[in-house]
């Protein structure tokens, strides 16, 4: 093959050249690890978007980013007026209020993080099939602007601990923890309900009624110590249960954590996150032909 | 040899009729999957600093060439390899979002095509002035025009930098004079020594800017060479196919139907490329269902650039009769005018007193043309030369009595 003398000449220097090899994709949970390290070239994207993500979500609301504090107050609203004036829950002198909203701060961000993250890679055809970034980028973000909008419900709950006279003790140490797993579970949930909804839509159906059920298989609007002891093995195995009681536990102080429970929700998200991470990478690869 | 591009046994494939989970049912019940190669075995090399063209008719495999060397989708066999960071001239304005100020939406479509922030700042005003909004930067995109937009969206795109430059259909986006600011912007990374693959069905464009190209039909690569020799090849092709396919039924609701238009040497054959002050021959296959009598044809050459009209020739307006069946219209030009550069061909037919065209012919022939007597201006005349020398009254050499030197242009 003849190369034609080019009278331009590369500038500067010779440039430091980083080669990429694409192939057919494979499931490989390792190679999908190593992709870790190019998401960092790709912080200011990261960041961007999740900006865009909080600036739209309020544009043109009036009360903006009030809704992140208006939604959980809400949702505690309801709860309360159903779980403690019509059916009483148990709470151990505890204010149902405050036990109902330091359970829904976890649960919320739970459950915007996984419908929003849903459809972020299916429903952003225009993008994907023009443009390649790391795709896990699209869902990360919407689990970002979850964590944002979580931790003003977090600001909530502290307002509402105050005016009820409710101080965290020493557990209080554990809640970063929890927290650490939950996001772990989020990522792991997120990204294969991303990645499976581009095939099967049926996911995005189907996901508010599995995250409301979920919702009332977890002690969001209940203490753990209400459910009976011998369904305790089994309501455990859901991973949402360790984490919302360990994060009401050590926040209001009510009693030790339940590391059982806890230990269950990390296994999950030990088995989730890889193996989430590796289906997305795999499916990433030709999403562009299905979405 | 080095390159910064390689292709080795690419392949692409697609599967039909893909539902959701059938492709899982067929399979269990045995029946065979439906699939087709987009790409199949297709390998080249860019060297460091070429420009490769790629051409081929639509479905060849154009689109999917690059949505592969851009990673937006996985081949399904064969890799590629390409050295540094590569970017596309693509026109992102589909990741605007409609609420947010032009400022805001620029740094986000910057971000997500693999631009820092801090990039993007130092090339915010570049950005603006390439895109012609001036102070609408600060304004939400929902208030932009169609053209701002496009315009803004493709202003980003051109401010990546890269090793290796993808360039799509350029020449789609915008008005001629934001089109003209593309292509001196892809001038401009070419002299600096970016490797650019430019994927397009505009010949005229990848000949200019290509010294090499690949020729894709069917999802293979059918040839590979010169960009002038591949492109002349391609045209050469189609009109071959244009006027080789009897059986092909003619547009019933169309009286006259155009076959194919090319221009043609003395010798009868295809001249994509011709000199200065040749004799050439345009030659124009029409069709005819029902025998008319007022036909009127009209070959138009057109500047490639700017697609200005330069030259008409048409039969006269009082029509002629052609019988039904296929024709030939010729029209031979003694001494082509035209100086060297690119061309294109159109032609349109017409029923005599009608304006509108019955069918036309526009941006599938194009002329080259390459060398001549011509020197400079806008258009070349047949001339002669000579040189006249009265003699001089007190002309002291005999054998000067009278010079006279002739010669000629027109051949």
């Amino acid at each position: 093959m003849a190369i034609l003398a080019d009278p331009a000449q590369p500038s500067g220097p010779a440039k430091t050249v980083r080669e990429t090899l694409i192939r057919p994709p494979v499931f490989s949970v390792a190679a999908a690890l190593a992709s870790v390290a190019a998401l960092g070239r790709h912080r200011d994207l990261f960041y961007t978007l999740t900006l865009h993500r909080i600036r739209v979500r309020y544009k043109q609301s009036v009360l903006g980013i009030g809704w992140a504090v208006l939604q959980p107050l809400a949702t505690m609203a309801v709860l309360t007026i159903v779980f403690s004036y019509i059916a009483r829950i148990p709470t151990a002198g505890m204010p149902y209020a405050v036990v109902a909203l330091a359970g829904l701060v976890p649960w919320t961000g739970f459950s915007n993080a996984i419908t929003t993250s849903t459809h972020s890679l299916a429903g952003q055809a225009q993008l994907v099939t023009r443009v390649y970034f790391p795709r896990e980028i699209l869902p990360l973000t919407y689990i970002c602007a979850a964590a944002i909008d979580c931790a003003l419900a977090g600001v909530l709950l502290i307002v509402v601990m105050a005016l009820y006279g409710v101080a965290p003790g020493p557990a209080l140490l554990f809640a970063p923890v929890v927290l650490l797993v939950l996001l772990a579970l989020v990522c792991g949930f997120a990204l294969l309900a991303a990645a499976t909804q581009v095939r099967f839509r049926d996911v995005g159906v189907a996901m508010p009624i599995v995250l409301q059920l979920l919702m009332f298989a977890s002690p969001v609007a209940y203490p753990l110590d209400a459910v009976p002891s011998r369904f305790l093995s089994l309501y455990t195995l859901n991973p949402l249960a360790g984490i919302v009681e360990n994060f009401r536990r050590s926040v209001l102080g009510t009693g030790p954590l339940h590391f059982e429970s806890l230990a269950i929700s990390a296994a999950w998200a030990a088995i989730l996150l890889p193996l989430g991470y590796a289906y997305f990478k795999w499916v990433e690869a030709t999403a562009a032909d299905l979405v | 040899m080095s390159y910064d591009v390689r292709c080795v046994d690419l392949g692409k494939r697609y599967w039909l009729r893909q539902g959701p989970g059938s492709r899982l049912l067929r399979r269990l019940l045995g029946a065979p999957a439906e699939d087709f190669w987009a790409l199949r075995h297709v390998g080249f090399d860019v060297a460091p600093g070429e420009v490769l063209g790629v051409i081929g008719p639509n479905g060849a495999g154009k689109s999917t060439l690059l949505k592969l060397l851009s990673s937006i989708t996985a081949p399904s066999e064969g890799e590629i390899r390409i050295r540094g960071r590569i970017a596309a001239l693509i026109e992102i304005g589909s990741g605007f979002h409609p609420e947010l100020t032009g400022r805001e939406n620029v740094f986000l479509s910057g971000t997500i095509l693999g631009l820092r922030r801090r990039e993007i700042a130092q090339r915010l005003d570049s950005i603006v002035d390439f895109a012609g909004i001036g102070g609408f930067i600060d304004v939400p995109v929902k208030w932009y025009s169609s053209g701002m937009y496009v315009r803004l969206g493709f202003a980003v795109a051109a401010h990546l930098e890269a090793d290796v430059l993808l360039v799509d259909e350029v020449l789609a986006v915008g008005d001629a004079e934001f089109q003209a600011r593309c292509l001196r912007r892809i001038h401009e990374l070419r002299e600096r020594g970016t490797t650019i693959i430019f994927i397009s069905h505009d010949l005229g464009t990848v000949e200019r800017m290509c010294r090499r190209a690949v020729l894709l039909r069917r999802g293979a690569v059918v040839a590979e060479g010169d960009a002038r020799d591949i492109v002349t090849e391609y045209q050469q092709s189609v009109t071959d196919e244009q006027l080789a396919r009897p059986s092909l039924a003619p547009d019933a609701a169309r009286s006259i139907a155009i076959r194919g238009l090319r221009a043609a040497g003395q010798d009868g054959r295809d001249k994509g490329v011709a000199r200065t002050g040749e004799r050439i021959r345009l030659e124009l296959a029409v069709r005819t269902v029902q025998p008319v009598t007022d036909a009127v044809a009209e070959v138009k050459i057109y500047s490639y650039d700017d697609g200005v009209l330069l030259f008409e020739c048409r039969t006269p307006d009082s029509g002629i009769s052609l019988a039904s069946g296929d024709h030939v219209v010729r029209f031979d030009i003694e001494s082509l005018g035209l100086l060297p550069g690119a061309y294109t061909l159109g032609a349109i037919v017409r029923r005599s007193g009608a304006t509108a065209a019955v069918d036309w012919w526009f941006g599938r022939t194009t002329l080259h043309v390459d060398g001549g007597p011509a020197a400079g201006g806008q258009f070349h005349l047949p001339y002669r030369w000579s040189v006249d020398s009265p003699a001089s009254p007190d002309a002291s050499a005999p054998d000067v009595e009278m010079s006279r030197r002739r010669g000629a242009s027109t051949r």
